[in-house]
């Protein structure tokens, strides 16, 4: 919200203080100054002038011929294009040889050959606000004629300051004013409200009020204002209105927004005389809005209501929406003179809600819907009749109507000492000192020796508890002097966490060259079904309120994600991609139940170029990869188990299995997943569930004493079938079947035209020890037809005589 | 024979030994000079021998002296024509040392890990405990529990991603707090880094998605000191330790009070800057004096245990420090993006 410093200036002194030290000190104590502007007064030499004649140029649809009297001996003759002048109005003119805040230069002109000097000014042409349209018209009775424009339009200092939720407070310039004044410990000056003499017919006369709920309605204040004079507001509050970023619109919804700004108290103003056409005093019901009741709002939108939503209900017409917007029924215009004043406390949580169903929200609304106190309501009304009177002449009744069904007896105060201020600071702080501090931002404080019992100002409905109290005396005293100490105190003894298993998985990923990715655990329902290899066959979880089809449910994988960056990136021209990512997926049935939050590592390597053998060697080195990650289990490496997997090449994918669960797949993208990311090439892909077993740790491993006797290294060639997947017959040789088998590895495996295109060959280089004894080579042929057997058993393998 | 003529001799051989280009040269050579025959200085030592007993010692002195100057130029040129010879056969297995292999390139680590990693590293160091919590909240954990009452702003459908009545993404990893303090009793000193979920349209500091890590220290007799050293012991770690911190009051519900807290300019060293705004500060992080309701909802009885609780953004943190100027760079994942780190 902005703030005009000539306006604070009116509540404390602050006039002097340098632009850097208010705002640091406005910091200090917990308002943000955004943005200061530097608003300029009326430029030099323009010069207020009375409209003497006026008449239309002939042959012009709207220019105007005037005469304007500017405090010299004659009239002066100026053309004039706006057409908001009248015989009598006083308006800034700018005489030849003024320069205009926009660089132009004005001069002696002829238009359509009539004598033009100077010219009438709008405030955007003065710079005074953003009004193109009609020229700035001033209240009549300002100034003489030939008064500089500056005389009445000073220059002003605006802060945009932040105003965090709590404090509705400073949303006027009466509350900053008390933040200022306590932060640069000067006095206060409240805003006079004196009462204005009350004459004419009581306002019991002309308006009844009630209020059916009073929930929504804790307090209504109304009062009667007649003889209202159809002329602008000074030119002051324009200026201040303008300054502020409010449009001035006539002198009864300037006064209103007037006060509003300054107090923090939203006022209505209807029309009487429109709103009460007989006799009979008029009955204004606070409501709830029935079901279908129309209302046309001021900014000529209609809205159908709702119950919840309160209504202002004027004679049976619903002639507001409780604290968002005035309905156009009783609407101030142009020609109203009497009013009935509405300072209402609407609750916050129906004015808020009324402000969500209609997707409103009014300088009102976001005043009240943070909570507004009761006991401004009164203190709006009678600013408004105070300034109404004095500026406007107007005539205010008597008997303000003030329905306060709300009311509570005061609580207890809240009660704090220095002593426990202190220790809750880290820092000495004395009662009298802290008391000091409270008493600069208008709270009420009873000293008794080291206790304290403190009572907020009314409009501080923040302060409940003894931590608000703090709050207010930890900001006065500045957290700068709070000394800055670790908490050092004993903590029980326990264990200290292993620097996470997952960061090791992480370096694992990185060392084989993957770059981490983070992508996006929001997408689209198609991406998410696309691959989802260790997913259990629910459909993706879907977010009631997406931002957008792209981020509608949760993830599934990591892949699809992966793959998206990885063909962005191959769109992009990379030519390597190589892409993991560890993050959570969201696995459940419905959004019923919190669902299971898997922790899981996805790997993506692209082979640009498509070649299959290429594709085959990244994805044996992304199999022996997730492999290793397995091996910091506690059950060992995981078990790969060839064969499909939904998503990923038929002859080209796996899972991997440990502990008797599906731990993780790793494959090949199959073609038209590929086709679908419309990415080229060829691309391995692999995930991995980390948490639940591989995170958890295990026993540490043991360690085997390593044997001297010479070993018997032995070559076994056999022949299997081509399909013959390696893994079983390392399984095999792992069984424990071949007594005194050390190690076994595969050495080579080819083809050729006696094996034929059904078999292929292996040779396994198998070494066997003794640890006791060296083993003869008579034992050796014992051994071979052992591991013979077991290899025939798992994968069908024939001896290869003589190869 | 003289002794001038055995040096001269020696003196040959050496300019013979140097202009020897390859080792069957100086094979040549060394037959000639000290060949078991036909060797000059062989021959000449034999008539050394035969010199009347006056000469000989002189002389003898003389034929060493030659002897061992050509011995060692021999030795010398020998080892040299060997290196020589190697290094021509070498040159045949020559190898680009300065082509590094691309393959086994080291991947990069994402720049928001890089400050996770640096944030609980540092308060891994101040006897922090690492906590994880899901996802997917209820609104109890994520609000209600938090002092975030039902009609609250941030509970609007304007700002959380709802998935049911009651499960949403959790918008912070506070939810993390309340779970910690449920679950053991004070002390507490612990962080909890994650994923979290606004529902804001992307756009250079806002994303649907970003990481956070909230702490929370309870015990007896934490202050507000207490916060402020933690705070700036965390900011001189993270930013250098020529840093300051300074504390601005705001307000969170879930503390009182609450503050929010600024670095001095890491870029600038608080003379205003471009990074910061020209203010010579950048805010960091939000933080506060656990709210009493806030500790009662967690089991904690704020009359005997008190507490602070800290939140702030890798991804701003992450902008901030390696200049990163519109954040939904973090996860388009370009990989010419992600090699810069
Ligand atoms: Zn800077």
């Amino acid at each position: 919200m902005r703030f005009s410093c000539n306006w604070l200036q009116d509540f404390v002194d602050c006039a002097d203080v340098p632009t850097a030290r208010l705002a640091e000190r406005l910091s200090a104590t917990g308002t943000e100054v955004e943005r200061v502007l530097e608003w300029p007064g009326g430029p030099p030499g323009v010069v207020l002038a009375r409209v003497v004649e006026l008449e239309r140029m002939p042959r012009s649809d709207h220019l105007w011929l005037t005469r304007v009297d500017a405090g010299g001996p004659e009239p002066v003759a100026v053309v004039c294009g706006a057409q908001n002048l009248g015989r009598g109005a006083l308006v800034p003119w700018a005489p030849p040889g003024t320069v205009l805040p926009g660089g132009t230069r004005l001069g002696l002109r002829r238009i359509r050959g009539h004598p033009s000097s100077g010219m009438l000014c709008s405030p955007a042409e003065l710079g005074l606000g953003a009004e193109r349209e009609g020229i700035l018209l001033l209240d009549g009775d300002a100034a003489e004629p030939g008064t500089p424009l500056a005389d009445v339009v000073g220059a002003d200092r605006v802060l945009e300051l932040e105003i965090t939720a709590n404090r509705p407070d400073c949303l006027s310039h009466l509350g900053v004013a008390r933040e200022l004044a306590a932060a640069l410990e000067r006095p206060l000056r409240r805003p006079d409200c004196t009462p204005p003499p009350r004459s004419g017919e009581a306002a019991r006369e002309l308006v009844r009020v009630a209020i059916a709920n009073p929930d929504g309605c804790p307090r209504y204040c109304a009062e009667v204002v007649s003889g209202l004079p159809d002329r602008p507001a000074p030119l002051w509050m324009q200026q201040r209105l303008r300054a502020v970023g409010m449009r001035p619109l006539g002198l009864i919804v300037d006064l209103s927004n007037y006060v509003c700004l300054e107090l923090g108290q939203p006022l209505h103003a209807f029309d009487l005389e429109r709103v009460r056409p007989g006799g009979d005093p008029v009955l204004v019901t606070v409501r709830p809005a029935r079901a279908g009741e129309a209302l046309l709002g001021l900014d000529g939108v209609e809205r159908v209501l709702d119950p919840p939503t309160v209504v202002i209900d004027i004679g049976g017409v619903p002639s507001a929406i409780a604290g968002l917007i005035g309905g156009m029924a009783g609407a101030v215009v142009a020609s109203t003179s009497s009013i009935l004043l509405e300072a209402a406390c609407f609750s916050g949580s129906a004015v808020r809600g009324a402000s969500r169903r209609l997707g409103l929200r009014t300088e009102a609304s976001v005043r009240f819907e943070k909570g507004l106190s009761p006991e401004l309501a009164p203190v709006g009304a009678a600013r408004f009749v105070h300034l109404a009177h004095h500026l406007g002449g107007a005539r205010v009744h008597p008997g303000p109507i003030d329905l306060h069904p709300g009311a509570r007896p005061p609580g207890p105060p809240i009660r704090v000492t220095g002593e426990a201020l202190g220790r809750a600071l880290g820092m000495a702080v004395a009662a009298p000192e802290a008391a000091r501090a409270l008493r600069r931002l208008e709270f009420a404080v009873q000293e008794v020796g080291d206790r304290l019992a403190v009572r907020p100002p009314p409009d501080r409905l923040d302060v409940t508890i003894a931590a608000d109290v703090l709050e207010e005396v930890g900001r006065s005293l500045g957290y700068d002097r709070v000394p800055a100490t670790l908490p050092g105190r004993r903590c029980p003894a326990g264990t200290v966490a292993s620097p996470a298993a997952r960061e090791a998985v992480r370096e694992l990923a990185l060392g084989a060259g993957f770059d981490e990715a983070i992508t996006v655990s929001l997408t689209a329902p198609l991406v998410a079904d696309r691959l989802r290899p260790l997913a259990p066959p629910w459909p993706p979880i879907e977010v009631r309120n997406p931002l957008g089809p792209q981020g509608s449910v949760l993830r599934l994988s990591c892949l699809p994600g992966l793959l998206q960056a990885a063909a962005a990136n191959q769109a992009r021209g990379a030519e390597r991609v190589r892409l993991f990512e560890i993050g959570r997926a969201f696995w459940g049935p419905s959004a019923a139940e919190p669902p299971e939050e898997p922790l899981l590592i996805g790997l993506v390597d692209h082979v640009p170029g498509g070649d299959a053998d290429e594709a085959a060697r990244r994805l044996r080195r992304l199999v022996a990869l997730v492999v290793g990650v397995g091996g910091r289990c506690a059950d060992g490496p995981p078990e790969v188990r060839q064969g499909r997997v939904p998503g990923l090449h038929a002859a080209r994918a796996a899972e991997l299995w440990a502990g008797g669960r599906r731990v993780g797949a790793v494959g090949e993208l199959a073609d038209g997943a590929r086709e679908a990311l419309e990415l080229r090439g060829r691309t391995v892909v692999a995930e991995l569930r980390l948490d639940g077993w591989l995170l958890a740790g295990g026993p540490a491993p043991q360690a085997r004493p390593i044997a001297s006797t010479p070993a018997l290294v032995e070559d076994l060639a056999v022949i299997v079938p081509a399909r013959a997947a390696l893994g079983p017959a390392l399984a095999a040789f792992a069984g424990g079947r071949v007594p005194h088998l050390e190690s076994w590895r595969l050495v080579d495996e080819y083809t050729d035209a006696r094996l034929g295109p059904a078999h292929k060959g292996w040779t396994f280089r198998l070494v066997y020890r003794d640890p006791a004894r060296t083993l003869t080579g008579a034992e050796g042929i014992g051994l071979r037809a052992a591991a013979m057997e077991v290899l025939a058993e798992a994968v069908g393998a024939r001896r290869r005589e003589n190869a | 024979m003289t002794p001038e003529a055995l040096a001269a001799l020696a003196e040959d051989a050496l300019a013979a030994i140097a202009g020897a280009a390859d080792p069957d040269q100086l094979e040549v050579v060394r037959r000639r000079v000290l060949g078991r025959r036909e060797g000059a200085l062989t021959r000449a030592g034999a008539v050394v021998a035969t010199r009347p007993p006056p000469e000989r010692p002189a002389l003898g002195r003389a034929f060493n002296e030659a002897k061992g100057r050509v011995e060692v130029a021999l030795a010398r040129r020998s080892g040299q024509l060997q290196a020589d010879a190697l290094a021509r056969s070498a040159d045949g297995e020559w190898v680009d040392m300065t082509v590094l292999d691309t393959e086994a390139e080291r991947g990069r680590l994402h720049p928001v890990t890089r400050v996770l990693r640096e944030i609980e590293h540092i308060f891994r160091g101040l006897g922090y405990s690492v906590a994880e919590g899901p996802e997917v909240e209820t609104d109890r954990f994520n609000f209600e529990l938090l002092n975030i009452p039902e009609d609250h702003p941030a509970r609007d459908g304007q700002d959380t991603f709802y998935l049911s009545d009651t499960l949403l993404l959790r918008t912070h990893t506070s939810p993390v707090q309340m779970r910690t303090m449920l679950g053991q009793p004070p002390p507490i000193r612990v962080i909890a880094p994650g994923r979290t979920y606004r529902r804001d349209n992307p756009d250079p500091t806002h994303f649907p998605m970003f990481h956070q890590v909230e702490g929370l220290v309870v015990d007896e007799g934490i202050t507000v000191g207490d916060l402020k050293g933690t705070l700036l012991t965390f900011a001189r770690s993270m930013f250098g330790a020529r840093r300051e911190i300074r504390l601005r009051p705001n307000f969170f519900p879930y503390t009182e009070p609450s503050m929010e807290v600024d670095v001095s300019c890491f870029v600038c060293d608080g003379a205003g800057c471009r990074t910061c705004h020209q203010r010579g500060w950048i805010e960091i992080l939000g933080s506060g004096m656990v709210h009493p309701q806030v500790l009662r909802h967690g089991g904690v009885d704020p009359d005997r245990h008190q507490g602070f609780a800290f939140g702030m953004g890798p991804e701003r943190i992450a902008m901030l420090k390696y200049g990163i100027e519109d954040g939904r760079e973090l996860t388009v994942n370009d990989v010419r993006f992600l090699h810069q780190f």
